[in-house]
């Protein structure tokens, strides 16, 4: 078969293309793929005649059979288009030599495990790459004779290439004894930082990763990862609506499922974004049927259908938000009330297993990301199939593959995702959470409020900070002492008022439950009456404090689009109980 | 029936017909590898509608494009009859999704007389011209320009 299997995520250069179109195989693999293919037919024969006759077992037994001869025939014919790197790696000498020679540097070469075999394919990529490498070793990492006897060092600097086997992927480990390289000045180095960018892209293509570990004045370690082929990949199955998605297992981290009650602790907002919270880290969050419209499914458990799932929001209202304004940037905290308020979690409708978060924690160059997806399925070494050209356009994915039962899965592409989805960096992630909650710590700039209703259309607030706690009560249970109304409370008795005794505003509607607020005024406390909802607010406080002010009330501020009036605490305590403040 | 009779029906002289909407089209049978019922396709989120999304066809990933949304026509509706008609195209295989397929008709490329202006929608150069047969007008089309990208 003359037609390369590799799609989309190979593209060797052409002038490889046209100079290898023969490679040298061992007889003994032809040997064994003939032996492979002849158990093939005989597993073929009795597959077909089970089939025929409809004798299940022969048809299982065959079908283990094919099973063991499909993998290796995979492995065989992998085998066949492994060549050793020697002829590679020794071109690197030539290399050295006229690079060095021209920056007026002193560098020996050693090589090692030039036996070490690699897919011919990702051979001829990995050429250049590699040639880039050890260039840049040369110019920006080795210094000058002088240079290097002046720190004690030996005036010849040394670099090492070794190839290696390790965890099924071939290393190519790039050793120096230079000065160490600054990976975030590799970007800007002139000239040669656009070249490693290019570098590492490319590995990616190819399925590689390249890691780097440097030591300043000592040297530098650069080891590409490389698979052993390309044609197949182990990835990661997902499901979004009704189609499923292939994550390759190179840029899989790791599988997250977030249970709808942790949901408001562990996935906060970044201005607009949704990120979640992963051993201290915020990653960003990628939400894959939105990007690719696709509406979201769920099974529901009792009936077994698959129905859409409207939630439009992954964060719950109650998550940590974080604000994306750098002048202004604080953490609005939205406190959990739920410790205090009516027992609402049980009239929760969205519960069950069934809307748990599902996230793929996926890296690609500098993007760490969670996709949320539908579902989680299997673990699947997939065949990589390129698509068609009008396709191609579609950069969010890298091919398609196609899944036992026949239909086309896409192959997500994780490092364009990200891009198109507009993510921010790793690195701008941490540079935005720490810019944001070192703002935090300032003073005074944003108060969190507690917002209350006394009648239907009245809108009120207390600063959070001098709330003592949230109670509910049996109407039932309130006393009235003369004017005074208390309720017996933890072996005292605690004053209750409402707004209507001071301000001008309607009393409250007597209802079976009262809830109250509870301030601390010196040692004493006070309750207030109101009508619920209870919600809080961080906002920036611009009273107007003339309009509508009155007594206990300081004046009045536009909150959620509605007049908000502020509680005066202080003035409430004194119109109610003037012996408690002189 | 034209005049074939006197002609050798060779594939040449061959077109395919399919109908989109109340309209015939026309493609020279040359051009088309074969044509299927309509597979599950797979979708595709892509910025041009008129990709429906694509196919496992013995193992290779071929595009299908939904011809009707293609020529600026209504888009083809989901029904029994629907085919794809599977097209060569530079080197690899194109699925044109039509709403059903109609007869063969054989002509030769020299009776397909030039479009009239008042074809409808589609752009002239989708159209490589009509062909008389009986009452109807058969619309030939140019799949190099429909299946450009």
């Amino acid at each position: 078969m003359a037609q390369t299997s590799s799609g989309t995520i190979n593209e060797p250069d052409d002038t490889n293309d046209r100079t290898n179109a023969s490679i040298r195989v061992h007889v003994g693999f032809l040997d064994t793929l003939m032996t492979l293919a002849g158990e093939l037919v005989l597993s073929r024969n009795q597959l077909l005649q089970g089939v025929t006759t409809g004798n299940l077992r022969a048809t299982e037994i065959s079908s283990q059979r094919i099973d063991m001869i499909t993998s290796g025939l995979q492995e065989t014919i992998m085998k066949t288009r492994m060549q050793p790197m020697a002829k590679m790696l020794n071109r690197l000498n030539p290399v050295v030599r006229d690079q060095s020679q021209q920056v007026g540097k002193s560098v020996a070469l050693v090589i090692e495990g030039s036996e070490v075999e690699l897919d011919k394919t990702i051979l001829e990529s990995i050429s250049n790459p590699l040639t880039q490498l050890v260039k840049n070793c040369i110019a920006h990492g080795i210094e000058t004779p002088g240079e290097r006897e002046r720190t004690g060092k030996k005036a010849i600097g040394n670099i090492r290439v070794r190839a290696f086997h390790d965890a099924g992927q071939v290393n190519i480990l790039i050793s120096d004894d230079g000065n160490g390289l600054d990976p975030l000045n590799i970007t800007n180095a002139s000239g040669n930082g656009a070249d490693l960018t290019g570098v590492v892209a490319h590995i990616e293509t190819l399925g590689g990763l390249l890691e780097l570990d440097s030591k300043k004045g000592v040297g530098t370690d650069i080891t590409i990862k490389l698979p052993l082929t390309l044609a197949i990949i182990p990835s990661q199955i997902t499901c979004v609506g009704r189609e499923r998605y292939a994550v390759p297992q190179v840029n899989l981290d790791e599988l997250l499922r977030i249970p709808l009650d942790q949901v408001k602790e562990r996935i906060e907002k970044v201005g607009d974004a949704n990120v979640v919270r992963l051993r201290g880290e915020l990653l960003p969050l990628l939400d894959l049927s939105q990007m690719l419209g696709i509406e979201k499914k769920y099974v529901d458990l009792t009936t077994g259908t698959t129905l859409a799932d409207r939630r439009k929001h992954i964060a719950d209202r109650r998550s940590k938000r974080h604000s994306l304004n750098k002048e202004a940037a604080v953490i609005e905290r939205v406190p959990d009330l739920a410790l205090k308020l009516p027992d609402r979690a049980s009239k929760d409708r969205r519960s069950g297993t069934r809307n748990a978060v599902n996230i793929a924690v996926v890296s690609a160059g500098a993007y760490t990301y969670g996709l949320i997806v539908d579902q989680l399925q299997d673990s699947e070494e997939i065949v990589v199939k390129p698509v068609g050209r009008h396709l191609k356009r579609c950069l969010a994915f890298a091919g398609a593959t196609i899944m036992g039962d026949g239909k086309v899965a896409l192959i997500l592409d994780i490092s364009n995702l990200a891009q198109i989805a507009g993510l921010s960096t790793l690195p701008e992630v941490r540079q935005l959470t720490a810019d944001s909650e070192a703002s935090m710590h300032h003073e005074g700039s944003k108060t969190a409020l507690l917002t209350f209703k006394n009648s239907e259309n009245e809108y009120f607030a207390v600063p959070l900070d001098s709330v003592e706690r949230i109670e509910r009560i049996q109407t039932a249970a309130i006393e009235q002492i003369g004017e005074r109304k208390v309720v017996q409370y933890k072996g005292g008795a605690l004053p209750l008022c409402q707004l209507s005794q001071v301000a001008d505003v309607p009393p409250l509607t007597p209802k079976e439950h009262q809830e109250i607020v509870v301030f601390k005024i010196k040692d004493r406390e006070l309750g207030l009456m109101v009508n619920p909802p209870m919600d809080t607010a961080s906002v920036f406080l611009e009273i107007d404090a003339t309009t509508l002010r009155q007594p206990a009330i300081k004046g009045s501020m536009i909150l959620h689009n509605h007049t908000t009036l502020m509680v005066d605490v202080l003035e409430l305590a004194r119109a109610i109980h003037p012996e408690w403040v002189q | 029936m034209m005049e074939n009779t006197m002609e050798t029906a060779s594939a040449d002289n061959a077109f395919s017909t399919f109908h989109l909407g109340a309209s015939l089209f026309g493609i020279n049978r040359l051009e088309i590898q074969e044509i299927n019922k309509n597979v599950e396709i797979t979708q595709v989120p892509h910025p041009s509608d008129y990709i429906k999304g694509i196919i496992n066809l013995r193992g290779q990933i071929v595009t299908i494009i939904d011809l009707g949304r293609k020529l600026g026509l209504n888009p083809v509706r989901k029904h029994t009859d629907n085919k794809n008609i599977i097209v060569h195209s530079e080197n690899e295989h194109i699925g044109l999704l039509v709403d059903a397929i109609h007869d063969v008709v054989h002509a030769t490329p020299h009776d397909i007389e030039p479009a009239p202006s008042n074809i409808g929608e589609i752009k002239g150069k989708y159209l490589q011209g009509v062909l008389k047969n009986e009452n109807h007008l058969i619309g030939i089309l140019n799949t190099t320009e429909i299946l450009k990208d």
